[in-house]
């Protein structure tokens, strides 16, 4: 036998042929998991993983788990799921800069050089599939591996799989729009909400009860310190030119709004492009928050230095219709415990419970004060009203580990309005309101629970 | 200054760290990834043997891929084989000799250990120093390292951590064929018409043979394990049997067999012996007796059973389940039995099939001169023996006449002061080895400690010598799978600072000892050693004298057994299988029928430790995560160990998931780990991976072992789980 040199294969075989079928007109690129063949191995978040040299805190693909039945009968089932590359993908609807884009193949691609990092696409998708990115300060994700799929070859997760389970093929989008119930599978959220198109085998005879293995996590979100700021700090701007009788409080309010938007920077993974955020004013509500409490601040700044009662009503109308979007923004179904009227009305609230204070109008603080709890609570009673761990795992955060911070909600405004009645100490008494009120949008943002795929035992990285 | 401010703001997004380039070969992927060359190699870490080529890219491993051509995977990989490379980059790798935790120069750590090594057997005799060597090594190196051992410093207790997976599945095919070896091949699962997987959760602990049991749709699986693994999941029959009912179990199909006529009776008379013991043994098995004690429905076992009797071929393969215990010899011959009876063996589809645990404890099992003498000579066959001595070119006497003190005990020995010094080589006891405590107390008792690692791990802390190895990628060399299959293993990068190749190593110290000359006469690599393996192994069941290094690269990989000399017909892949022709390396060519009565609990769950304990693997780990631990994603994946316990017997407990909790047996505790609900175990069992060193399964595990193959009885011993903190528990 002659010696042959296979110490290292320089020399390409035979180029394999392409493996995708290339698409025809309506048609689109999408994955299909057929999730009896997953024995749930995780090679696919691996593969990604290699194939895009991701930092170990990024997964653009995860393989979720949930069981159902009992030993000896006992069915695990195994989701893999990446970006679902939907018909109508959240991400790209409310993406302030636009940063997203629906390619001809279907691929829901998203433009790095666009991204601000504002993490909008994070709390709109309700797989949860966007995630930050902390190394590069912008968000990433799944692209179905697209400079592969432009030269006819499958995404690393498909070829990695042991079993086949993954696969990529050609769907016909008018068809899935009409007919998409083969995106759904327990745990997941209804595919409705934004037409994903991963087509999944559901493996037959699942048990009617199941628990995804991380069903027990329920982990306080990130607080996001700047959006708590900026929105109190708008809020309370509204609330002060809404009921402003002299110049010093157009001053005031002023201050704040453009406090609440240099603050608002902070949050952004790259503040130098904030401008971008006016982009998708046609369809983002972040992108009209910025333009609206944009031109809040400096019609406010001009209401403070002309003395002209139009620029103040412009201004005060202007604050209504930031707040508005501000408020409109966080109404999305992948955020349960937001989506709901009541959180415009507890934005609004937060304006009128606090600046009337410094304006001389504490009895309509006083009322706006009880209103927004009966909101709040309001918001408890539907939440914990509803069986699904998104909603009611609110309530139980707000019990615990945030009953003491609850209870502090509810107190500082109360003690502020006998601050302001008993000792007549209005400014004192906006403190303490201020205080409540700031303890309660903390609260919003740590105790809501995404809309999200099953995880496994341990938390994702996302979410640690 | 004003540059790093504005990559704060965000200038730009980092994009170009993950800018994608074109590989040749693989096609776009991210630069970081790109290799320069592609090493054809087999991985290092399961036995199940999967080829892949690793990435190379100045001098650093990049990337792993599976590779397309080799026959055992076809281009797949499992999520560790798929991250491999980076355990090459590592932290925590051993780069300089050490004496007494400080660094040395080889030259010094090598004269240390031989010099030690000399005052300890003058003082106390041979019988003072023990070897415990891993089956993580090259073949090339194993046999080497045997020669040193046995042959060079004349030790006489020597033996692997084959002991702790493998070693009952080789006492088994002993007594019931006369040689070790696996007689089946992979292939076997594609083509069996039945496939029991007894005590075996391929789904996490081989995955890459999972495709082949999914492929194969006309098979019926069936799994016999007390958890509903992954594995169970898969199959069309899962006997949930009650934790060591596996022999009452065996016994009852066996029965169930011949009051059916399911076996050839004559047949089985003309090729073994025993079989009238046998059918009157397993009269005691009637069926309702065994569903009660296996607790497990009669109709199921009966179902079992026939569809055995019935199969055109089935497939028998185990692993730790049945390994694992006290009995697992005598649960291997049951599992040959049947394979006997229903004449599942030698055919396609048809074999007992033990799926090995490493990459390469075949290798060890066939060269290494642990269990056996190279060759699978036995130690007592005075004709193996004057053949082995004039291969080697050695007096006859120099061969050790019996095996030596087995792993358990030489741990043994060593508190009992008859041990004084141990060379540990590509293991880590310290988490491994059953009753942690009581392992810790011996190794502090030694003279001296000598630990061989790739990696710091916990054993190498206590070592009084530290000799720094090379690890897979870094080194030349062959493994053989489960399947007998030997494929290559390549070096692909240099191994960091001082470490040195395990052959290096060995050669190194025989030079010290003053026996290099003789034992490797004119020898600079890997390749004399497997030049001389080949000739030491011809003519025996594992022959590796067709086999070479030419010929793996042309097959993909060769399965012994593969004879040289033109007379030779074996196929360019090698032998698929043994015993085609039903006879067998006994005296008597027959094999040999075994009757075995199941054995009770001896730490059976009672007040004080009321639910039973079982060990086993996860899919993202390896062993004592030594390097998975150390692979960012696979860390992610799992991070630390955890208890699993369904949701009756936490209710009853008043535990909740993700709480964290104590467990503890007779011998010792984990002191905290998590809580993990599921309805996979039994009520009254629990779970625990064995992987994690912080939540070390093996403190409370028995040091109990099997009487024959010395293995470790990992799986079953009683234990109390107590909740840490009464308050705040939702965390």
């Amino acid at each position: 036998m002659t010696a042959l040199d296979l110490r290292t294969l320089s020399v390409v075989t035979e180029a394999e042929p392409p493996e995708l079928l290339p698409l025809d007109a309506g048609e689109q690129y999408r994955f299909s998991f057929a999730m009896d063949s997953c024995v749930g191995c995780h090679s696919c978040e691996v593969a990604c993983a290699e194939q895009n040299g991701l930092p170990v805190e990024v997964a653009w693909r995860r393989v979720g788990e949930f069981e159902g039945g009992d030993h000896p009968n006992t069915r695990r089932f195994h989701m893999s799921m990446a970006c679902n590359h939907c018909l109508d993908p959240a991400c790209l609807t409310g993406c302030p800069t636009d940063a997203y884009i629906k390619l001809d193949n279907g691929v829901v691609a998203h433009k790095a050089d666009e991204c601000i990092g504002c993490q909008y696409c994070t709390w709109n998708c309700p797989y949860s599939v966007p995630a930050f990115q902390p190394d590069r300060r912008i968000v990433t994700k799944c692209d179905m591996c697209l400079p592969r799929l432009e030269e006819g070859l499958k995404p690393a997760c498909v070829g990695a799989c042991p079993t086949r389970a993954l696969d990529v093929e050609k769907v016909n989008v008018a068809a899935w729009r009409r007919d998409h119930h083969e995106a759904e599978a327990p745990h997941l959220p209804p595919a409705g909400l934004t037409l994903s198109t991963t087509r999944i085998v559901l493996p037959t005879k699942v048990p009617v009860e199941t628990v995804a293995a991380s069903d027990f996590q329920l982990h306080p979100e990130d607080p996001h310190w700047p959006l708590v700021i900026l929105t109190l700090l708008s809020q309370v701007a509204l609330g002060v030119s809404l009921t402003a009788s002299t110049g010093l409080h157009r001053v005031v309010a002023a201050g704040f709004a453009s406090a609440a938007l240099g603050v608002s920077l902070l949050h952004l993974g790259r503040p130098l492009h904030a401008w971008k955020a006016m982009r998708n004013l046609r369809r983002s509500w972040l992108s009209r928050e910025a333009a609206l409490l944009g031109a809040y601040a400096v019609v406010a700044a001009a209401a403070a230095v002309v003395a002209a009662p139009a620029i103040a009503v412009l201004a005060a109308l202007l604050g209504l219709a930031g707040v508005f979007a501000s408020g409109r923004l966080y109404v999305v179904p992948g955020r349960p415990s937001w989506n709901s009227p009541l959180t415009i009305a507890a934005f609004y609230l937060t304006g009128l419970a606090t600046g009337p204070l410094l304006t001389g109008h504490p009895l309509l603080a006083a009322v706006a004060i009880a209103a927004q709890l009966a909101v709040w609570l309001a918001n408890l009673v539907r939440l914990e009203r509803d069986p699904r761990r998104e909603w009611n795992g609110t309530v139980a955060l707000y019990q615990h580990p945030f009953g003491w911070l609850s209870t502090l909600r509810m107190a500082a405004p109360v003690a502020g309005l006998a601050v302001t009645f008993g000792w007549s100490s209005p400014v004192a008494g906006f403190g303490l309101v201020v205080l409540g009120e700031l303890i309660g949008r903390y609260l919003f943002y740590v105790t809501v629970v995404p809309l999200n795929i099953p995880g496994t035992f341990f938390p994702a990285p996302a979410q640690r | 200054m004003i540059d790093k401010l504005l990559r704060r703001l965000g200038r730009d997004h980092g994009g170009e760290r993950y800018r994608y380039v074109s590989d040749e070969r693989f096609g776009p992927v991210s630069e970081s990834r790109a290799a320069e060359r592609w090493v054809r190699t087999t991985c290092g870490y399961c036995s199940v043997g999967c080829g892949m080529l690793l990435g190379v890219r100045s001098g650093r491993a990049v990337a792993v891929k599976g590779d397309p051509d080799h026959p055992v995977n076809l281009g797949r990989l499992c999520p560790k084989g798929l991250s491999e490379h980076e355990t090459l980059a590592a932290p925590g790798r051993l780069t300089e000799p050490r004496i007494a935790g400080r660094p040395a120069s080889w030259d010094d750590a090598l004269d240390h250990v031989a010099d030690r090594f000399r005052a300890l057997t003058d003082k106390h005799g041979p019988e003072a120093f023990a070897v415990l060597s891993t089956g993580q090594l090259v073949t090339e190196e194993f046999y080497a390292l045997g020669k040193l051992v046995r042959l060079g410093m004349g030790v006489r207790h020597f033996d692997g951590n084959t002991t702790l997976c493998m070693s009952s599945a080789v006492s088994g095919y002993k007594l019931s064929f006369g040689s070790d070896g696996p007689p089946g091949a992979y292939d076997d699962f594609a083509q069996a018409d039945v496939i029991f997987l007894v005590g075996a959760n391929i789904a996490d602990n081989h995955p890459l043979l999972v495709p082949r049991v999914m492929d194969n749709e006309q098979a019926a699986v069936i799994v016999v394990d007390p958890r509903v693994t992954k594995t169970a999941m898969l199959a069309d029959l899962h006997l949930a049997v009650r934790p060591r009912s596996d022999v009452t179990l065996l016994n009852g199909i066996i029965k169930v067999l011949l009051d059916e006529a399911l076996v050839d009776v004559s047949r089985v008379r003309e090729v073994s012996d025993g079989f009238d013991e046998l059918v009157s043994h397993v009269q005691a098995y009637d069926l309702d007796r065994v569903a009660r004690e296996c607790g497990v429905p009669a109709e199921d076992i009966r179902r079992a059973a026939l569809a055995l009797g019935n199969a055109r071929s089935a497939l028998v393969a185990w692993t730790m389940g049945v390994n694992h215990s006290v009995q697992g010899t005598e649960t291997v011959t049951l599992l040959n039995t049947l394979c006997l009876l229903t004449g599942n063996l030698g055919r396609p589809g048809a074999a007992p099939m033990s799926i090995t645990g490493q990459c390469n404890a075949m290798g060890t099992r066939e060269a290494g001169f642990t269990a056996s003498m190279p060759g699978y000579r036995a130690y007592d066959d005075a004709e193996a023996r004057r053949d082995l001595a004039a291969r080697l070119g050695v007096d006859e006497d120099r061969l050790p006449t019996e095996r030596g003190r087995a792993y358990p005990d030489i741990i043994n020995g060593i508190i009992d002061g008859r041990i004084k010094g141990l060379w540990i080589i590509a293991t880590n006891p310290v988490v491994s080895f059953p009753n942690r405590e009581l392992l810790e107390d011996a190794l502090g008792r030694l003279d001296l400690l000598v630990v061989q690692d790739g990696f710091e791990t916990p054993t190498t802390e206590l070592a009084d010598v530290v000799f720094p190895a090379a690890i897979w990628g870094e080194k030349d060399g062959t493994f053989t799978n489960s399947e007998r299959r030997v494929s290559r293993v390549r070096k692909a990068v240099e191994p960091p600072g001082e470490a040195r190749t395990d052959f290096d190593i060995v050669l190194s110290l025989a030079g010290r000892l003053g026996v290099r000359d003789e034992l490797f006469p004119g020898w600079t690599g890997p390749a004399d050693a497997f030049a001389e393996w080949r000739r030491v192994s011809a003519g025996q069941l594992c022959d590796y004298s067709g086999i070479t290094y030419e010929r793996i690269d042309a097959a993909g990989g060769v399965q012994w057994p593969c004879p040289a000399g033109a007379g030779a017909d074996v196929p360019l892949g090698g032998t698929p299988r043994l015993y085609a022709d039903w006879t067998f390396p006994t005296p008597s060519g027959r094999a040999r029928l075994h009757c075995v009565s199941p054995r009770p609990l001896t730490d059976p769950p009672r007040e004080r430790f009321p639910l039973l304990l079982n060990t086993g693997r996860t899919v993202e780990h390896w062993h004592t995560r030594t390097k998975t631990g150390r692979v960012p994603i696979l860390d992610r994946l799992a991070p630390t160990g955890w208890v699993e316990i369904h949701p009756d017997d936490a209710a009853d407990l008043r535990l909740h998931a993700g709480e964290w909790v104590r467990i503890s047996s007779e011998r010792g505790a984990i002191e905290r780990i998590r809580v993990r609900l599921t309805r996979t175990v039994r009520p009254g069992e629990v779970f625990v991976p064995f992987h994690f060193d912080e939540q070390c399964a093996n403190r409370l595990t028995l040091n109990e072992f099997d009487p024959i193959s010395r293995e470790p009885n990992y799986k079953q011993c009683a234990v109390r789980v107590d909740p840490l903190i009464t308050s705040n528990r939702r965390s």
